[in-house]
């Protein structure tokens, strides 16, 4: 599903190159639950934006679903994004001025879908996080937990093949972050949803099925 | 979607109140005034639009040159109608008609018993039956070959038919007798139904011209005259299709030789003929219509010029804001691009949010453009009203505007957000907005260029009125306060010798309360010039001089505190027997000294003496210079009655209790005339009301352009001590004091201020001094003018800005810290 090939990505600082990414190479099949684990500064959350098409790298190939996304224009890119990838956010990242249930429709808005079925997508959603009760309130009346199902709810109402977590546990306290890796867990095995997530926590990470570690910017091997 | 981003806007306008009533209220006014040129605008272009043919529809004026003055004048000779359709191919139908005043009209009734009387009807003019056919109207009754083709037939309209005759259906009207004044009987012939689109047309009452060409009004209108031109008598023509103007012109100018010539051989045309298209005639002011409102082209210009400014300065301070207030939409904008929101989809979407707050803004500027149009109440037609915003076209200008202003407005900052890295502004909120340099400098030219406009008006504003006042102040050469005058009835119709003013006069000499009493014409200074050529006869040298002409009679310079500088007063005579003629004419003539000019003699018919000069004084507005003039004493041509009352405020309590005394004796003579009279200083008042408007004008939008600069600076302040909270708190802590902050927070803006008035400096001295150069009398530009206006924006910009920045500056450091 997911072809890097010679990845790097780096910041110029005075004539000085410092590398974000450095020759990442890497394979991610469907139906995989990967976890990205490194200290600060390791380049977790550059490497996850580059897969989510967020930023772009400064060299090397990326192939997504068989197409090379390097050499795409905005437009095709943006377009696949939409259809395929979903984010969650470590500070979950909600719009302050919309509701649950505007929040969780909006990416909707932005792929053109009818009113009527938006409807009844964003319902399925709610129901199926049990926030139904919650749709008209805004994200600050919410816990984090509550913020953070929210957020997750967002990121597959488009039945994203891909959903990419940037550390989604790291604001929440154990109980809400167990719920949320189970819900994880869930989505890759039951829904087949392809989930690369990045995280601190080792415990988390045994969540996923595979773990990728980086250090200063490079893939260390798997132990 | 439209319906998510227009939550997003209610509500993002709810969060920041005092942002977007800013907003509002800077675009509401714009648009408002805009709302109200429009108005103004389409009501003076939709004037006689409706006629058929109406691009081969043409008035004939005229032109007459003198030696130093050019005379344009809306009427013709009236034998060229006549001779025109006899000699001129290319014209499918020739009217001409005369114009009247108001007139008595009686109506008697069927039974002749009872006799409605209507003492002071307007719009009735002596029509040809050719007016019929070059302007189409609906006949309710009789027909349209036939209406006017006898004297002493009159057309009626169907709202003076209605007047007239209530009641009555317009076919019973036929047939019945209306007279006018008394002495003219006709019988209506034909009712024809009012234009009901805005015309110049106004006209109710027509009375067969052959009327008048078989009484001794033809004689008294010099009806067969090719030299008597009155703009009372109009012409027009309709152009066989494809026929050049300039080739009917040429035709005219030929038809006025061949039968001009039969008479005054030796001398030389003055005058020449044009033709004016209907379209021109509502917008052409050096042609009367009718004696009706004209548009003014200066002021439309000035008007909209006020608009546009008061638009722009509400388009400036959203951008300014929206641009300001960028980084705390940054967030949201970030995470709708993580979502799947495209450029396109961003900048749509503060499009559509900035749409919504000009739609609100233009729904408060409904309310408020009736109070604009009381304001502007000067300037703008009776005909336009508040009802006039209820139209078809002007909701669609509103909904164009609408559209136009938020492209001005929204495109640039929707084109800013829509920038925004969405992994930037997520993960690096702290630097959000120092990102943007280049949106600040934009920010400091819009800014100071809001300024400069204030900037100009409020000093344009100052010139102007002090000009005003010094033109009403400046002592003009007589006597204007406490001085009254009015005029009594002439009949104009009979030969008869009315002296029923020389009795009001020993009437009036009889009352106490009254100090000096003069019957004359005009006052010395007033909206009417009679001018003549007059020569004189210096050695063999004939010097030829367009001179103004004047009457007195022996008691008016002293009344009017005229100063006589050499020879006598008048003498009171019935005809002019003798001149007292002004310094200028006098210094014209060649005489160094005015006393060589007395006992000298000017060539009119017969010679006629200068009996006196005296000193200058100004007959118009000091727009004008002082022309040579001459005054003489002909009672027969006086019928002005000029009063001057004892002043001190003691017996200014006492004016209304003559005038009261005064307004008997004239009813006692002339029981069915209305007595109104003007106070002299009034009326010279009046001979500035275009500057006085223009002052009002000036003063309104300068105050408004202040108001939304003064806001929009409110805004951007507020911004910035808000994302400046931190700093100022650890400023505080590290020991700065109350005032060095709020300086700190007000020098950029006042820097700004000071550029704007730098610039606005040699820009307002440039258009100012052009302006005053109209005036022959001005006042100069005082170099306190600038400094009191460029003061009084700083003083404006201080107030504003210590709004918030003192609230800033005073806040516990502690509290603003702990926020962060």
């Amino acid at each position: 599903m997911i072809a890097l090939q010679h990845i790097s990505k780096w910041v110029t600082n005075g004539g000085l190159r410092t590398f974000l990414l450095k020759d990442i190479n890497l394979q991610i099949e469907e139906g995989e639950f990967v976890s990205i684990m490194g200290p600060s500064g390791s380049g977790k959350s550059t490497l996850l934006n580059v897969i989510g098409m967020l930023d772009d790298a400064d060299e090397g190939e990326y192939n997504f679903l068989g197409q090379s996304i390097h050499t795409m224009k905005e437009k095709q890119r943006s377009q696949l994004y939409k259809a395929h990838i979903g984010f969650v956010f470590q500070a979950y990242h909600l719009i302050d001025e919309l509701t649950v249930y505007e929040n969780i429709e909006t990416p909707l808005l932005y792929q053109d879908t009818k009113s009527a079925e938006r409807k009844a997508m964003v319902g399925d959603m709610l129901d199926r996080f049990n926030i139904v009760g919650k749709k008209d309130l805004f994200p600050n009346q919410l816990s984090g937990g509550q913020q953070q199902l929210v957020g997750i709810a967002r990121s597959l109402i488009a039945s994203p093949k891909l959903l990419l977590a940037d550390e989604p546990t790291g604001n929440l306290n154990s109980k809400q972050g167990e719920e949320i890796m189970d819900l994880f867990k869930q989505l890759n095995e039951e829904d087949g949803v392809t989930i690369i997530q990045v995280t601190h926590s080792e415990k988390n990470a045994a969540y996923g099925n595979r773990i990728i570690n980086l250090l200063d910017g490079r893939i260390e091997h798997p132990r | 979607m439209n319906r998510n981003y227009l939550i997003v806007a209610l509500r993002n306008f709810w969060k920041h109140k005092v942002l977007s009533l800013i907003n509002i209220v800077g675009l509401a006014i714009g648009i408002s005034a805009s709302l109200v040129i429009y108005l103004i605008v389409s009501h003076d272009f939709s004037y006689d639009k409706f006629h058929p043919d109406r691009d081969l529809l043409y008035r004939v004026v005229s032109k007459i040159e003198f030696p130093d003055l050019t005379i344009h004048n809306s009427g013709v000779p009236a034998p060229t109608a006549a001779a025109a359709r006899q000699e001129i191919p290319g014209l499918a139908t020739v009217t001409i008609f005369r114009t009247n005043g108001e007139m008595k009209v009686s109506i008697p009734a069927a039974d002749n018993q009872n006799v409605g009387v209507y003492r002071k009807e307007k719009d009735i003019i002596y029509a040809d039956p050719q007016y019929f056919e070059t302007f189409q109207y609906k006949w309710l009754a009789g027909s349209r070959a036939a209406a006017l083709a006898n004297p002493h037939s009159v057309v009626l309209a169907e709202s003076k038919a209605k007047k007239y005759f209530p009641g009555i259906k317009p076919a019973d009207i036929i047939g019945r007798q209306v007279i006018y004044d008394d002495t003219i009987k006709t019988m209506v012939n034909g009712i024809v139904e009012d234009f009901k689109e805005t015309t110049h047309f106004t006209f109710g009452e027509f009375i067969s011209l052959s009327t008048l060409e078989q009484s001794a009004l033809a004689d008294f209108y010099s009806w067969k005259d090719w030299n008597s031109i009155s703009s009372n008598t109009q012409m027009f023509v309709k152009l066989d299709p494809g026929m050049q103007p300039a080739k009917i012109e040429k035709q005219l100018a030929e038809l006025r030789n061949r039968h001009r010539e039969r008479r005054d051989k030796d001398k030389k045309d003055d005058t020449q003929h044009f033709l004016q298209s209907l379209n021109q005639i509502h917008f052409n002011t050096d042609y009367d219509t009718f004696e009706q409102r004209q548009a003014h082209l200066p002021t439309l210009y000035g008007l909209l010029a006020v608009a546009s400014f008061l638009l722009l300065l509400g388009c400036i301070n959203f951008i300014n804001l929206a641009t300001a207030h960028a980084s705390t939409r940054s967030k949201e904008i970030g995470i709708r691009k993580t979502l799947g929101g495209s450029k396109a989809n961003i900048r749509i979407q503060f499009l559509s949010e900035t749409f919504v707050l000009t739609l609100l803004a233009t729904i408060v500027s409904i309310f408020i453009t009736p109070w604009l149009l009381m304001v502007f109440g000067d300037f703008i037609p009776p005909a336009v009203t508040t009802a006039s915003v209820y139209q078809w076209h002007v909701w669609l200008f509103l909904l164009a505007l609408i559209l136009a202003v938020s492209l001005l407005s929204g495109y640039y900052p929707a084109y800013i957000l829509s920038k925004m890295q969405p992994m930037a502004v997520l993960n690096q909120r702290a630097n959000a907005h120092s990102s943007g340099s280049g949106k600040i400098w934009l920010r400091k030219i819009l800014t100071t260029s809001q300024f400069v406009i204030a900037q100009f008006l409020l000093i344009a504003t100052l010139v102007v009125s002090k000009q005003v006042r010094y033109s009403l102040s400046k002592d003009l050469g007589y006597k204007k306060d406490a001085i009254v005058y009015f005029s009594v009835p002439r009949n104009f119709y009979s030969d008869k010798k009315d002296d029923r003013r020389l009795v009001l006069q020993q009437k009036l000499k009889a009352l106490p309360g009254i100090e000096k009493l003069s019957l004359s014409a005009e006052p010395p200074a007033s909206g009417s010039t009679s001018t003549t050529t007059m020569e004189f006869a210096n050695g063999d040298k004939k010097m030829e001089t367009m001179v103004e002409v004047k009457f007195a009679d022996t008691s008016y310079f002293n009344l009017y505190g005229m100063k006589l500088v050499a020879g006598n007063n008048l003498q009171q005579s019935d005809t002019t027997k003798e001149y007292v003629i002004n310094e200028t004419y006098a210094k014209l003539l060649g005489f160094k000294n005015p006393a060589d000019a007395v006992g000298k003699f000017i060539e009119r018919d017969f010679l006629v003496p200068i009996t006196g000069v005296i000193s200058d004084f100004h007959t118009k507005s000091t727009h004008e210079a002082i022309k040579p003039l001459a005054y003489s004493s002909a009672t027969k041509r006086s019928y002005t009655f000029h009063l001057a009352l004892p002043t001190g405020t003691r017996n200014a309590a006492n004016w209304s209790n003559t005038l009261a005394k005064v307004e008997r004796e004239f009813k006692s003579i002339y029981p069915e005339e209305e007595f109104s009279y003007s106070f002299y200083d009034d009326s010279l008042a009046k001979m500035y009301k275009a500057e006085q408007d223009a002052t009002s004008l000036l003063q309104w939008a300068s105050g408004l352009c202040l108001l939304i600069s003064a806001l929009g600076m409110l805004g951007l302040v507020i911004f910035i001590t808000n994302s400046r909270t931190k700093e100022i708190g650890v400023r505080k802590v590290l020991g700065a004091s109350v005032s060095h902050i709020v300086m700190l927070l007000s020098k950029d803006f006042l820097s700004l201020v000071l550029l704007a008035f730098l610039i606005a400096l040699p820009l307002s001295w440039i258009v100012m001094n052009n302006w005053l150069q109209d005036f022959a009398y001005r006042t100069n530009l005082s170099w306190w003018l600038f400094a009191i206006s460029g003061l009084g924006m700083m003083v404006i910009a201080v107030v504003t800005l210590s709004i918030r920045t003192i609230k800033a500056a005073t806040a516990n450091p502690v509290e603003s810290l702990k926020v962060e």
